[in-house]
């Protein structure tokens, strides 16, 4: 059996005082799509951004693919596979939607720093920039500046970002936050799509989107994982209702 | 020892004058986000502004008079150009105020000539305070110590104890947080600005008649007190202090001392007679790099300054 | 196919390019009109190199010249040490020496962007500055440092000797620096720089380390501007330590920025304007870096895309044959301005002949053809009443042209979605 695609080992962070993340054990196989869920403040995105390394841990261990990878920084987590998307869109604004997607691409590809080849003869680049764009159905706005988009389009432009690099584990943060009931749809089937083969990490809040894409689920409360398991094992289980989810949840 | 104790008095009042322009400048960063290139043109007004109302009246209503008049240029210039500069964003800013202190010492250059002016220390702070050993220490620099302490009690009790000085810390880190209470945060930033502004032109009052008063004293000190934010650790008023304190003592120390790495090593026994330009040459020629080199080395083992909670 | 269309127009951008520059000084054939060509090639390419920073790396440097000076003081430094380099490569080694001076302090500078880059790159600019009196053997002192390019070695019989040789030299190297730094913006590193601009965490999120990015677009940046300081050294046969000062560093923050920072042929704009200007009004009113300043900060209040970005507005509105909309309005606006212009023109020109009268000789001014007396109350009055007026009408008949923009902007964008 190989190595999970993540596990966290008594991850802790630490703002000051206050402890916001408390000791995460936390174990996701490889192909797996993964949900984390829980209440505001519960420390879910501060989650990912320990995982991406967008701030350091206080304590603790992660291993991503085996490998520790506790204390690098983004783009050597990037590189070893790791690709995360943001709550809040993450875009480059003055960059066309193709151009976005190029640059997703080109260390992946290979071309690191490179100043002696032509961005124009690297097919592969182009090609693979091109196919997202298709998956992620922006080919109409190929050459507009990414900063005017509209709201639900940098959201996909956002998860497009994301996967174009061919991680193989992504996180996903609310990537339907905000978005309308027909643009959730869109958007779960795009997750749906691009997710194939991968290991996927997401944070939602939307209970319906959770249940339909997750094999597995954690529940996050106050910096602790009180419960992992399958769907309808979470639906079931006492302590997530009493702690969070009260009523409303059973007929998610 | 008398050497000492007398430099370390020198440097502590250069680097209290340094704090007095460094604190405004970290005040202004640190609420609005702008790096003031002109701040320390504010310095220079103050001096010329100085120069010219003792010049009418004296001295004493100078030292009211030009730091406020200062503190509403910068108000003015808050409020019909930086407001307007930062719908572009902070490069816009910045290069506003870099463009605004090239206006300032060109107009300086048109109004007081190119030379310096004759801008004095008042006859009755002439004199001398004390004698430490052989060396006499002016009535001046203790009357610049007193103005600056005077200056930095007055700052923080404005902080700390009253109610717009808590609007302003909250405002610091939270504006649009403030803003949303119902203070008027773009008034606030002019009152800052203005404040900052005030601080400035009252560091040159007091240092442009210690110092000297020239179009190119504006340049001189802004680098350094750019180096002393830079130190110090952006945002930080502890960080400015203690920087300010530091880079005033190195430089008045590194001035005063007339050895070269050539001469030490002879003291050692070691002969560097066919050493390198660079071994010969004494400390006090390069203290005008000291800071600058201060500055790269805090960069590379501590880039986030002395004090510095903020990455950029 | 659109790929080949884009690659047909560049090629003939270029060629026009190649072309204009050769038949330039055949046009302005004048002693001093090819002097003047010269400064603009070496501006071109010192302005271009800072906007590998600023336009396509986000850094606002303000210690360009270090570069630029270095590179100039390397050059003379060579020439001088007669090493059998042909005259024509010898920028290369002010390139070599820009290059060096990037790898080491851009190792410093970079490790910040933003404000804080600001700051470093000022404080790097002021150190080098400084130790350029510390080392005399090097910088030459007060003097500076001279040499004659017509020692150096020529080739096929061009000794660099008749400055319109000079000429072509600059344009050569101005042509392939050019090529080179658009090439640039078209590799992997150059869209990583402008996306490290636009967003640097996100950068990181895909696989890429900013500083390092920030770092080779500096050091690459350090190699072009270390070649026009090499052209300047052997253009004027001397360099002093005005080449590495802020005064050096400010002049093509102005350029770059006047120009337009967001488009790759800005600053070339920027470089020929301000090179032009400086030279005509500097040598109308001793004014003129005042009026530099007021410039420039209008520029930064109300254009701050630059010259550049003005052009593109309106290119797009002529072809879209929407010109007409906004003429009568630019008109309406142009006389007032043009009597803000003058009524502050006046009072400026009474305040230099009044305040630096001593040693200008009288109060006497000269604007316009006309001699105004400076110190009469009546000439103050009246320039000011005329510079109100104008503000005030001004104020009014700009709100007419944003109106105008406004539709205009309406429309076109109501164009685009139809």
């Amino acid at each position: 059996m190989s190595a999970p695609a993540l596990r966290l080992s008594g991850v802790k962070k630490r703002f000051g005082r206050s402890e916001i993340i408390k000791g995460v054990d936390l174990t996701i196989p490889m192909g797996e799509r993964h949900a984390i869920i829980g209440p505001n403040g519960a420390g879910k995105s501060t989650l990912f951004n320990l995982i991406s390394a967008r701030f350091p841990v206080t304590a603790g261990r992660i291993e991503l693919k085996g490998e520790d990878v506790t204390g690098l920084r983004p783009f050597e987590i990037n590189r070893k596979g790791l690709s995360r998307s943001f709550q809040i869109t993450n875009i480059f604004p003055r960059l066309t939607v193709f151009e976005n997607l190029r640059c997703a691409v080109l260390w992946s590809l290979g071309y690191k720093y490179s100043f002696w080849h032509r961005l124009e003869g690297l097919r592969d680049a182009r090609e693979k920039a091109e196919q997202v764009l298709e998956d992620i159905g922006l080919m109409r706005r190929r050459d507009t500046p990414a900063g005017i988009l509209s709201y639900a389009e940098q959201r996909a432009l956002e998860i497009g970002i994301t996967i174009a690099g061919g991680a193989d584990v992504i996180l996903l943060d609310e990537p339907t936050a905000g978005m309308s009931r027909s643009e959730t749809d869109e958007a779960v089937a795009l997750i749906r799509r691009v997710s194939e083969n991968r290991t996927l990490v997401m944070v939602e809040h939307d209970m319906s989107v959770v249940f339909g894409l997750a094999d597995r689920i954690s529940v996050l409360v106050y910096g602790d994982i009180i419960a992992t398991g399958a769907p309808g094992e979470i639906r079931s289980n006492a302590t997530v209702q009493e702690a969070y989810l009260g009523t409303s949840f059973a007929h998610a | 020892m008398e050497f000492f104790l007398i430099s370390l008095l020198n440097g502590v009042t250069y680097g209290l004058l340094l704090f007095m322009l460094s604190s405004g400048l970290t005040l202004i960063f640190s609420m609005m986000g702008i790096l003031n290139f002109a701040h320390a043109s504010f310095y220079m007004l103050g001096a010329y502004f100085a120069y010219q109302i003792s010049a009418y009246v004296g001295f004493w209503p100078a030292l009211i008079v030009a730091p406020l008049t200062v503190g509403v240029i910068g108000a003015l210039v808050e409020r019909y150009g930086l407001r307007r500069a930062h719908h572009y964003g902070h490069v816009a800013e910045l290069l506003f105020t870099f463009g605004l202190a090239f206006l300032i010492e060109e107009i300086v250059h048109l109004i007081w000539g190119k030379a310096a002016v004759d801008y004095r220390v008042p006859g009755s702070l002439e004199g001398t305070l004390f004698t430490l050993f052989s060396t006499s220490f002016p009535i001046y620099k203790g009357f610049m110590m007193l103005v600056s302490v005077g200056m930095l009690l007055a700052l923080y009790g404005l902080l700390t104890r009253t109610r717009i000085g808590l609007i302003i810390q909250a405002a610091l880190s939270r504006p649009d947080m403030v803003e949303a209470l119902g203070h008027n945060v773009p008034r606030i930033f002019m009152l800052v600005f203005g404040g900052g502004a005030a601080l400035a032109g009252l560091a040159g009052v007091i240092g442009g008649n210690a110092f000297v008063t020239e179009p190119g004293m504006a340049a001189a000190v802004g680098s350094i007190v750019f180096v002393v934010v830079v130190v110090g650790g952006l945002g930080s008023l502890a960080g400015a202090f203690v920087a300010s304190l530091l880079i005033g003592i190195i430089q008045t120390f590194a001035v005063a001392i007339d050895f070269s790495v050539t001469d030490m090593a002879a003291a050692l026994g070691i002969d560097l007679a066919g050493g390198s330009n660079l071994a010969r040459l004494s400390i006090s020629q390069l203290a005008p790099v000291l800071p600058y080199l201060l500055m790269v080395a805090i960069l590379i083992f501590r880039p986030r300054g002395l004090m510095g909670a903020r990455e950029s | 196919m659109s790929q080949v269309l884009l690659h047909r127009n560049r090629l003939m951008v270029w060629g026009g390019t190649l072309a204009v520059m050769a038949l330039l000084p055949v046009v302005f054939s004048q002693g001093f009109a090819i002097s003047l060509l010269c400064q603009i090639g070496i501006m071109a390419i010192f302005a271009l190199s800072y906007n590998m920073l600023l336009g396509q790396t986000g850094l606002l440097s303000f210690g360009h010249a270090v570069y630029y000076g270095l590179g100039a003081f390397v050059t003379l430094h060579v020439l001088n040490a007669n090493l059998g380099i042909p005259v024509t490569l010898l920028p290369l080694a002010g390139g070599a020496a820009g290059l060096l001076a990037g790898i080491v302090l851009g190792w410093v500078s970079t490790k910040r962007a933003g404000t804080t880059f600001a700051m470093i790159s000022l404080g790097i600019g002021e150190m080098v500055a400084a130790s350029s009196l510390m080392f005399p053997g090097f910088f030459g002192g007060e003097g500076g440092v001279s040499g004659n390019r017509v020692t150096g070695k020529g080739l096929f019989g061009i000794t660099y000797g008749p400055q319109i040789e000079m000429y072509y030299l600059i344009a050569g190297w101005a042509f392939v620096c050019m090529i080179a730094m658009f090439a640039l913006t078209q590799t992997p590193l150059g869209r990583m720089a402008n996306a490290v601009r636009d967003n640097p965490e996100r950068a990181e999120f895909v696989g890429y380390n900013p500083q390092w990015v920030r770092y080779l677009m500096l050091v690459l940046s350090g190699l072009f501007a270390g070649i026009a300081g090499g052209l300047t050294a052997l253009n004027y046969e001397i360099v002093t330590a005005e080449s590495l000062s802020a005064h050096t560093s400010g002049a093509v923050l102005l350029m770059a920025f006047v120009g337009g920072v967001g488009f790759f042929y800005g600053p070339v704009i920027g470089a020929v304007l301000i090179t032009v200007l400086q030279i005509a009004v500097a040598g109308l009113t001793k004014a003129w870096l005042f009026y530099f300043g007021v410039f420039f900060l209008v520029m930064v209040l109300y254009a701050p895309g630059g010259l550049a970005s003005l052009l593109v507005m309106h290119k797009r509105l002529w072809q879209a044959r929407m010109m007409g909309w906004l003429l009568p309005s630019y008109l309406l606006a142009a006389v007032p301005g043009l009597i803000l212009f003058g009524g502050t023109i006046v009072m400026v020109e009474m305040a230099y002949a009044l305040l630096g009268g001593a040693e200008l000789g009288g109060s006497e001014v000269k604007v316009f053809g006309f001699v105004v007396d400076a110190s009469s109350g009546l000439a103050w009055a009246a320039a000011a009443i005329v510079a109100g007026l104008g503000m005030l009408l001004l104020k009014r008949a700009l709100r007419e042209v944003s109106y105008q923009w406004n539709n205009v902007h309406a429309a076109l964008t109501r164009g685009m979605t139809a």
